[in-house]
């Protein structure tokens, strides 16, 4: 191809010449033509190699069609997964807090009264109070007693409140699972990439993974916008009694 | 009363067995997962069992099913904890003969209300 274009190059070139010295207006101008279109061929030749090469590369990162599923549509998703993971956090820790900043000033309640009363108490045993200190006293004890009972129920039921919170762990331990999984994903499509891009195409067969309807996936991130998820336990409750539970 | 808790994370096993305590439930054995649960379950004396779906090894929904298939254990009550809210996974699960079915983050008075709803139908019968 290219040993003819240059024999018609040289020919168009010597022609060329030749009607530069007899000043043949014509055939100077068809001489040139002749030469940019050689020119130009070869132009577009290289031009339809490149074009060639380029749907090549693109129809084998094709072939791995969940690549592009992945930048589509996981890598999206990892970010509202990490994004749940913050919030979760975010929300266990101050729920954690608010308990604590509730039962705090309980216990101190009941210290400060305890000991108020081991005082006069003290005094009563060394006969050092009167009678209408002792009524007094009595009066304190009877008050006290109840509140003990009242705030430690409360701080019971405060401290399991914080308990449960924790369970932010387990739940956000999921979505991270999940997230490690992607990640490994994306380095080995990665990592075949860059055999793709050094002609060690290795056509990988097609995966037609079935899709399990009950696979396990964790909490739901956006569970508001999927009819098929449940958003509470009423509506658990609600589609087993519909099935007769 | 003895009761199983398989969870894969230990943070919610440990507050799944002290809200059991708290609910009177002072007996209970821990696995991490259906593969470490199945031979605790075979060995017997287990007289209820609380389990997560989604765990490494065997998940809770196979676990459930190799329970309802082995005529020894057969009828232990199965109450599933999870954080799996798709309709179809609740069916099935409901389908392989689940007792109960807590989503997670769930609150104290909602497991005690399982719970007690399980031992009623069962004392019904």
């Amino acid at each position: 191809m290219e040993s003819i274009n240059k024999t018609a190059q040289l020919e168009a070139a010597r022609a060329l010449v030749t009607a530069l010295e007899a000043d043949n207006e014509q055939a100077i101008e068809d001489q040139l033509t002749i030469l940019t279109q050689s020119q130009e061929s070869e132009l577009f030749h290289e031009v339809g190699k490149l074009t060639r090469e380029l749907h090549e590369s693109m129809s084998n990162f094709n072939l791995d069609s969940r690549l592009v599923d992945l930048t589509q549509n996981d890598m999206p998703n990892t970010r509202e997964r990490l994004n749940y993971v913050i919030n979760t956090t975010e929300e266990a820790a101050h729920k954690t807090l608010g308990y604590i900043d509730q039962t705090l000033p309980l216990a101190s309640d009941l210290k400060l009264t305890a000991e108020k009363i081991d005082e006069s108490w003290h005094r009563f045993r060394m006969r050092e109070m009167n009678a209408d200190e002792f009524r007094l006293l009595s009066k304190e004890i009877e008050v006290y007693l109840p509140e003990v009972k009242q705030h430690s129920e409360q701080i019971h039921a405060n401290l399991s409140e914080m308990m449960l919170a924790q369970g932010f762990q387990d739940l956000t331990g999921q979505v991270i699972r999940q997230v490690i999984d992607l990640v490994e994903e994306v380095e080995d499509n990665l990592v075949q990439l860059v055999k793709i891009a050094g002609k060690h195409v290795e056509n990988k067969p097609k995966d037609n993974k079935e899709v399990d309807p009950i696979k396990a996936e964790g909490p739901q991130i956006n569970a508001g916008d999927n009819p098929n998820v449940v958003n509470d336990q009423d509506e658990v409750d609600d589609l087993l009694s519909s099935l007769g539970f | 009363m003895k009761i199983l808790i398989v969870d894969d994370f230990s943070t919610m096993r440990r507050i799944i067995k002290n809200l059991l305590r708290d609910l009177g439930f002072t007996n209970t054995t821990e696995a991490d997962d259906g593969l470490t649960a199945l031979p605790i379950l075979q060995a017997g004396g287990i007289d209820f069992l609380v389990t997560d779906w989604n765990m490494p090894g065997m998940q809770g929904i196979d676990l459930l099913k190799a329970v309802r298939a082995d005529e020894k254990l057969a009828n232990i009550p199965v109450l599933m904890v999870t954080a799996e809210t798709k309709r179809e996974q609740i069916i099935v699960a409901a389908q392989a003969g689940v007792n109960g079915y807590v989503v997670k983050p769930f609150t104290a008075a909602t497991l005690k209300e399982k719970i007690d709803k399980i031992f009623e139908r069962i004392d019904a019968q």
